[in-house]
């Protein structure tokens, strides 16, 4: 095991492994699962894209995660999601849930579209990812707070979020919601469902929240000026 | 630690005079009398003042003589032939001659050409008046000054280029840059080796940033020599797989064995040509020894990503590890034998896509003074 763990660090690393951060060289660049991108012509690509192809070709790459595929079915937006869901490493069961809750959506929708007259249908989406996807754009926050000291004393500023940063969010007031606010009887997929369901359709607390943190950004404008960066 | 031994010779050759009495006792007569002290301290050498030792041009000539004539040597002890005795050659030789289970490799017995040996040195810079033969020996890092100088006067050369082209009128802003192609510029070690003095790293930075201008500048192709003296070429990194090769069994059926591991699981996979898609894992259905989907995804991934879902028969065996690492072992060997079906620009594309790196994350281990690898104990403030 050490012989080709050593194998992999030549020739750009200190001969100490670098134990507190990660186990590869920052030399090492991050995996392209996705089969389309390796089948577009040289003649469709900018030219940025076709330095990183070269750059691509000369450096070593980081082995894929076990949590990736090249599938259809392979969403990154949900990966991440069962990620934060999971709790004590157990992926297992937040998979489960995860299933459950798209099952449970799709039910919910169909059951919808076959109660629903004529011109009501075509209004009526039914696949679950895309419920989840817009639901999770609708919690996403566009501005958040941070805590900056000046004179003395700590003002919420109003600051830009990345987009890692409003992802992460959103996805972490869903969970957090749905395991604290919900009746304790209720099963987790039940919950998500219907926090989901609400979110796709701009109501329920997850959104309220959203709204809340942007007043309070509003309200606070007065000190943007203070952000130095 | 500083006892002093009092060595008496003469009771020493008195008890071989018991033994053997060949001894001249003329001599022992003389010698009973002499008492010889001497003293640990005296034996003790003040390594510190010595400095770091320095080697003669004709010490290491001689040892250059010695390496060949020990070469031809090691080459007729082995029964090869002395004439094309490679150091490839060399090192096996000794690695049978002398096996060592030496974790540290610079511990084992060696035998390499001096130069790779002893460390470059400068021969003496000032003649026998006491003045040096170099201009900037006062700077005190004379090859590095004189580098940078050269450097600067190349600069020069190519402006003044650019005035003479400019005067005549046939000045084009996008003329020839240098092509460099896939390299990287020395780093500072390597920089060191060839200046044969060590340079802090502000100054290696000045040297890469000089370079780069130089570079940036139109004309510059006429200094291309110079610059790539400096630079290492990249090799690409698909020339770096290693793949197993194709064999064919008794039914005609291409096969190819390949070996994988991830954390402490280690796994043998046979890829087999049939066309039929059945995967047996340790004598079990993979459905049967996978019952979470995700593990049976990552098995698929490299023959979903080639496409060749079904046109494959896996015989695979694993042992070791949980059941995230199994299938993550189980994936790299697939890959791996998947390798020599494909062609190249495949196998390129896998790479990219992670397939072929071994991952090389292990548990972390536990710390004393701490819980956990990263969690400490409660902080408590009495």
């Amino acid at each position: 095991m050490a012989a080709s763990i050593s194998g992999l660090l030549k020739p750009w690393t200190p001969r100490v492994f670098l134990v507190r951060w990660s186990r590869y060289n920052p030399y090492y660049l991050e995996p392209e699962v996705s089969k389309e991108a390796y089948s577009r012509p040289e003649t469709e690509l900018s030219a940025e894209e076709k330095e990183q192809r070269e750059l691509k070709a000369l450096r070593p790459i980081k082995a894929a995660t076990s949590g990736v595929t090249s599938s259809v079915f392979d969403d990154p937006v949900i990966s991440k999601f069962i990620n934060m869901m999971m709790k004590h490493g157990n992926k297992v069961l937040a998979r489960e849930i995860m299933t459950q809750t798209l099952e449970n959506i799709k039910k919910k929708q169909v059951e919808k579209y076959h109660k629903a007259s004529e011109g009501e249908r075509e209004v009526i989406e039914c696949n679950p990812y895309t419920i989840f996807h817009q639901a999770l754009e609708n919690c996403k926050p566009v501005v958040g707070l941070a805590s900056i000291q000046k004179g003395g004393k700590y003002y919420q500023v109003p600051i830009p979020l990345t987009d890692n940063r409003r992802r992460f969010l959103a996805m972490k007031w869903m969970i957090t919601e749905c395991q604290d606010n919900k009746h304790r009887r209720t099963h987790m997929y039940e919950k998500l469902s219907q926090e989901l369901l609400a979110a796709f359709g701009k109501e329920g607390n997850v959104i309220k929240k959203k709204y809340e943190l942007h007043k309070m950004a509003e309200a606070n404008r007065a000190y943007a000026h203070y952000r130095w960066w | 630690m500083a006892a002093s031994c009092v060595r008496t010779v003469g009771s020493f050759l008195g008890k071989c005079t018991k033994c053997s009495s060949s001894i001249n006792t003329v001599a022992t007569q003389v010698l009973l009398s002499r008492q010889v002290c001497v003293s640990s301290a005296l034996c003790r050498k003040n390594l510190a003042a010595a400095g770091p030792e320095k080697f003669t041009l004709e010490y290491i000539q001689k040892q250059v003589e010695e390496y060949e004539i020990g070469k031809r040597h090691l080459a007729n002890m082995m029964g090869e032939d002395s004439e094309n005795f490679t150091q490839e050659d060399i090192d096996k030789s000794i690695a049978y001659l002398f096996p060592s289970s030496l974790f540290e490799k610079r511990a084992r017995p060696l035998m390499k050409h001096p130069d790779e040996i002893f460390p470059k040195q400068r021969a003496v810079q000032w003649g026998a008046d006491g003045r040096p033969f170099h201009f900037l020996f006062y700077t005190g890092k004379q090859s590095y000054y004189s580098l940078m100088h050269d450097l600067y006067g190349k600069i020069l050369k190519i402006e003044k280029h650019q005035d003479r082209l400019r005067a005549k009128g046939l000045f084009s802003q996008d003329a020839q840059l240098i092509s460099l192609g896939p390299s990287r510029w020395l780093t500072k070690e390597e920089l060191e080796l060839l200046l044969v003095e060590t340079i802090s790293t502000h100054d290696y930075d000045r040297f890469i940033k000089l370079m780069e201008r130089m570079l940036a500048m139109p004309y510059s192709s006429t200094e291309e020599e110079f610059v790539q003296r400096y630079r290492r070429q990249l090799e690409a990194q698909s020339m770096k797989q290693m793949m197993p090769p194709l064999e064919k069994d008794e039914n005609g059926v291409a096969f190819s064995t390949a070996e994988g591991r991830r954390k402490t699981s280690d796994s043998s996979v046979i890829l087999r040509d049939c066309g039929s898609g059945h995967i047996t894992i340790n004598g079990q259905d993979y459905l049967q020894y996978f019952p979470v989907l995700q593990d049976r995804e990552q098995l698929m991934f490299p023959l979903q990503f080639m496409g060749v879902l079904g046109r494959f028969n896996l015989e695979c065996t694993v042992s070791g590890g949980g059941r995230s690492s199994q299938a993550g072992a189980l994936r790299l060997a697939i890959s791996r034998a998947l390798l020599s079906f494909l062609s190249e620009g495949d196998g390129e594309a896998m790479r990219q896509a992670g397939l072929l790196t071994p991952d090389p994350r292990v548990r972390e281990r536990k710390k004393p003074g701490q819980e956990g690898a990263r969690r400490k104990f409660t902080w408590k403030k009495r």
